[in-house]
């Protein structure tokens, strides 16, 4: 049955079972991802989905509850699971639901075009990576990532006090890897691309660096441990705002999870830093009118020129702080809680280019790649200590590959450390949700382990 | 679930345009989560995903689709949609389906359906107040508690037709101790492949107390020394290293492309010979046996390595097909959403024959990793990193002092061969394992270890 049916019948049967106030977060999506491998089609994989999330209040409390089949067992799933879920919550906080608001921005963030885009063309593109990236190199041994995909979904939200908005996105992703061997050794290279813009999607242009990048890397060698000047070039500076984007929850803040509580006003970073939210972003990967509560969404700066301006907020900790909601409740999807997190994420660019980046270093570190952000870092204590390669930089210039070292530092003392910014601003592909965006920058020192 | 006739016709839809072989996989999953922090319920959600997922091989391409609606006339107008990413003329005529029965060998006596969430709350209850009350540093600890019944149906155009049940419960403890600004938190994760009787076969206050020792620990302790040099790896959740350093690279996802450093080496020395490790998905309610894999293959136990000599990998019918060689009860897949593919299930290093007190004490100076927590590896180069979630510092046969922040990186194949003794404790941990096909679960385990050398990240110079 249809999504909005559907809702009728699970509020009518929720209010014969007692429930007060209900919502219904509803996504249904289209997938569609492919994989190349030595010229044939891999992997195609296809699928139209749904899924049903609710949440309602029993004598005060919120259950939640999901389903992926709209049919009337579900029904009755839904609306006995909420109620069992809702009487053994302990937490005071105070859940509120929204009414809905008069006015939504109008956000972009779906383009037709890319929906003409035929599977018979993507494939065509992916084995294109395959072959562009072998041609790229004699020393490619082998193309072990040729992908591409596409996802159209629409979020759907209603309540019982009125609320009821919708909101449909596309986008299209890319993935190459390739190995190259040169004596027995082998190193990897991979770029990714994320976009609702068929035309950013240039098979040779993303094959050559990714295949440049594993080149570059062969005969690569550690480095005497000890504090080195660093350039994180700008995937790094992704990983790490993604990994520690929890601190600038203030659902973590009000929990004592992040160490920026109290830091509202404060210099948390170097004044080079500005920290930017922006869901109205056109064609972003996370741009939405509305958040998970259906609350309007908007643009601000969470650090301007280093000072912490403000943290992530939704209804319930807004009203415990005493503040507006920020619009960035979230719902990693129709089956999770209302939780927080950011939109489109990105640090703004300065006005260096890479090369001026490299210059302006002098002698340090690059690091082009780091490895284990989900176990080596702490979100909580800020503290990180992950495996990296990268290059060697002497006189301004790159002098030789460099790998099997870690870098550790803390991510607190890595933002007040930001010593200059480039211009390079990207946005993660898949994998990095598409919507945590950083330009590269030089930071003052990272304690290396090498040799 | 579905009927013989749809089954065969949805199949017969699935290879009308050349594919060599279909497969359907339908699931309908209850599951229930409830966290809890500080000793207070924040949140319980129930679950059901529901949905089918149909596969079609044509030589060695394959096509996977899925969906929610499993009416015949979507499911048939799901099989033509897949079919026609390939193109060729039908070469499977008819399916004559044959109901297999498989053993049931992880026998659940508590569905946790059938226990209402007040009893699960109580067990959590119980974990938190055991590390709540550990010690003054602890400052919160927040506890999961999980449980999965996944019903699935499996057949195929060779005419297998199948279903299992799987069971699983779970518990997570997490444990922070403060002292000043700073934070240290432990995690503990006990799981198994069976009901609610989980909780009468672990000591929950005994594991949260362990995770608040951690914790507390940790806090308390000094920088890591960064550097190289020897390394020793506790027993259980130390496993994690092999899983993530070798196993990944024995999967036949990554051998059958040549990506893994261990492809084409069967019969070769790649670990020293005190090294023998076994993959067994049929060891009775470990977190992850299955009765059958998620392609119908019965689960056995595959000897990896034989005394240091690499004797097999892990294989789904797709990479068997490519590899020339036999599935092994390895394929899986975190639900209907995602195509299977060879993965690990319990994997372990065998017990051998030191004590962990002999290895500590025959060493002069190492980092002794009691706890690990989670790491990566690149299969094709089989470059790995691990956070050592509990550290040691050994010196002249005793252990010194507790050490935080170390990261340990390596090759997988360099430090196989570096492993000079290995104890008899053999243990195993739970851990969630992300991979191609999704996130399941998987043991890890070993016995305590020594590896003469490997590099240790951390903030602080080398002593």
């Amino acid at each position: 049955m249809d999504v909005r049916q559907f809702k009728d019948k699970v509020f009518q049967a929720g209010r014969e079972a007692g429930l007060e106030e209900m919502e219904i977060y509803a996504v249904s999506s289209k997938d569609l991802s492919i994989r190349v491998f030595q010229k044939e089609v891999d992997d195609y994989t296809l699928s139209v989905g749904q899924g049903v999330g609710f949440r309602a209040r029993f004598a005060g409390k919120i259950g939640y509850a999901y389903a992926e089949t709209l049919d009337e067992d579900s029904v009755y799933m839904l609306v006995e699971g909420a109620k069992a879920n809702a009487q053994i919550i302990d937490s005071e906080d105070e859940i509120v639901f929204f009414a809905g608001a008069e006015d939504y921005p109008t956000v972009k963030a779906y383009n037709p075009e890319l929906e003409q885009v035929t599977p018979e063309a993507k494939i065509e593109y992916a084995k294109e990576l395959e072959k562009e990236a072998f041609a790229a190199d004699e020393r490619v041994s082998l193309v072990n990532w040729a992908a591409v995909g596409y996802r159209e979904a629409e979020a759907y939200i209603a309540n019982t006090l009125g609320l009821e908005q919708s909101f449909s996105r596309n986008g299209a992703y890319t993935y190459v890897s390739a190995l190259v061997k040169e004596n027995e050794q082998v190193k990897s290279g991979g770029r990714s691309r994320y976009s609702n813009s068929w035309a950013d999607f240039n098979a040779r242009e993303l094959a050559k660096e990714a295949v440049g990048e594993a080149a570059s890397l062969l005969n690569a060698d550690t480095v005497k441990s000890g504090e080195y000047r660093v350039l994180l070039r700008y995937d790094v500076v992704r990983t790490f705002l993604a990994t520690f984007a929890s601190v600038f929850s203030a659902e973590a803040v009000q929990k004592g999870l992040s160490l920026l509580a109290g830091k509202l006003g404060e210099q948390i970073a170097s004044p080079l830093v500005t920290l930017i939210d922006d869901p109205l972003l056109e064609n972003g990967a996370a741009s939405t009118p509305f958040d998970g509560e259906g609350v309007p969404t908007r643009t601000k700066d969470v650090i301007a020129a280093g000072e912490l301006k403000t943290y992530l907020h939704n209804l319930k900790t807004a009203k415990k702080d005493g503040v507006e909601s920020t619009g960035n409740a979230s719902r990693a999807s129709f089956k999770s809680t209302v939780g927080i997190s950011p939109t489109n994420f990105y640090i703004k660019p300065g006005e260096l280019g890479y090369e001026e980046l490299v210059r302006e270093l002098g002698s340090g570190l690059i690091i082009i790649s780091v490895q284990g952000a989900h176990s080596g870092a702490n979100p909580v204590s800020g503290d990180f200590s992950l495996g990296a390669y990268g290059y060697l930089v002497e006189d301004g210039k790159i002098a030789r590959p460099v790998d099997q070292i870690t870098i550790a530092g803390n991510f607190f003392q890595l933002l007040q450390d930001v010593e200059a910014i480039g211009s390079d601003l990207e946005f993660g592909g898949p994998g990095m949700g598409g919507n945590v965006g950083a330009p590269s920058l030089i930071v003052t020192k990272l304690a290396v382990a090498g040799n | 679930m579905l009927s013989e006739r749809i089954v065969t016709d949805v199949l017969l839809a699935a290879l009308s345009t050349g594919g060599d072989f279909a497969e359907i996989f339908m699931e309908d999953t209850y599951n229930t989560s409830i966290s809890m922090i500080d000793g207070k319920v924040e949140q319980g959600v129930n679950g059901r995903d529901y949905g089918v997922g149909i596969r079609i091989y044509q030589g060695f391409r394959s096509v996977y689709a899925y969906t929610n609606n499993t009416s015949r006339e979507n499911l048939m107008k799901v099989a033509l949609e897949a079919a026609a990413a390939l193109a060729g003329s039908r070469q499977v005529q008819s399916i004559v389906l044959n109901r297999m029965c498989v053993e049931k060998f992880n026998p659940v006596r508590l569905e946790p359906q059938r226990v209402g969430q007040k009893e699960k709350v109580e067990v959590m209850k119980r974990a938190h107040n055991a590390a709540a009350n550990f010690h003054e540093q602890i400052s919160q600890v927040a506890i999961t508690y999980l449980d999965v019944d996944q019903s699935v149906f499996i057949a195929n155009s060779e005419g297998l037709m199948v279903d299992d049940r799987r069971i699983r419960t779970r518990l997570g403890i997490n444990a922070v101790a403060s002292k000043g600004n700073e934070k240290q938190s432990a995690f503990r994760g006990p799981g198994r492949h069976m009901g609610f009787e989980l909780y009468e076969q672990i000591d929950v206050e005994e594991i949260a107390r362990d995770a608040a020792q951690s914790a507390v620990t940790m806090v308390n302790a000094d920088y890591a020394p960064s550097g190289k040099y020897p390394v020793i790896i506790d027993n259980e959740f130390g496993g994690v290293i092999f899983h993530e350093a070798c196993g990944h690279g024995l999967e036949a996802t990554s051998v059958a492309k040549g990506a893994s450093v261990f492809a084409g080496k069967l019969g070769q020395k790649v670990a020293s010979e005190i090294v023998t490790a076994v993959d067994d998905g049929s060891i009775p309610n470990a977190w992850g046996s299955q009765n059958i894999d998620d392609e119908g293959f019965k689960t056995r136990r595959n000897v990896l390595i034989e005394n240091g000599i690499l004797k097999g990998y892990m294989i789904d019918r797709l990479n068997g097909r490519r590899m020339g060689m036999e599935p092994t009860g390895n394929s899986r897949r975190q639900s209907y959403k995602y195509a299977p593919t060879s993965r690990m299930t319990n994997t372990f290093i065998c017990a051998g024959e030191s004590t962990k007190e002999e290895i500590i004490a025959n060493t002069e100076y190492a980092l002794f990793a009691r706890r690990m927590g989670g790491g990566s590896v690149n299969p094709a180069t089989g470059e790995f990193n691990f956070a050592v979630a509990e550290g040691y510092i050994v010196r002249n046969g005793k252990i010194e002092k507790p050490v935080r922040g170390a990261t340990l990186i390596g090759k997988g194949s360099d430090v196989l061969l570096k492993i000079d003794m290995v104890g008899s404790n053999l243990a195993t941990g739970q851990g969630m394992c992300g991979s191609l096909s999704g996130s399941i679960p998987a043991d890890v385990g070993q016995p305590t270890i020594r590896v003469t050398e490997m590099t240790v990240g951390g903030r602080k110079e080398a002593e």
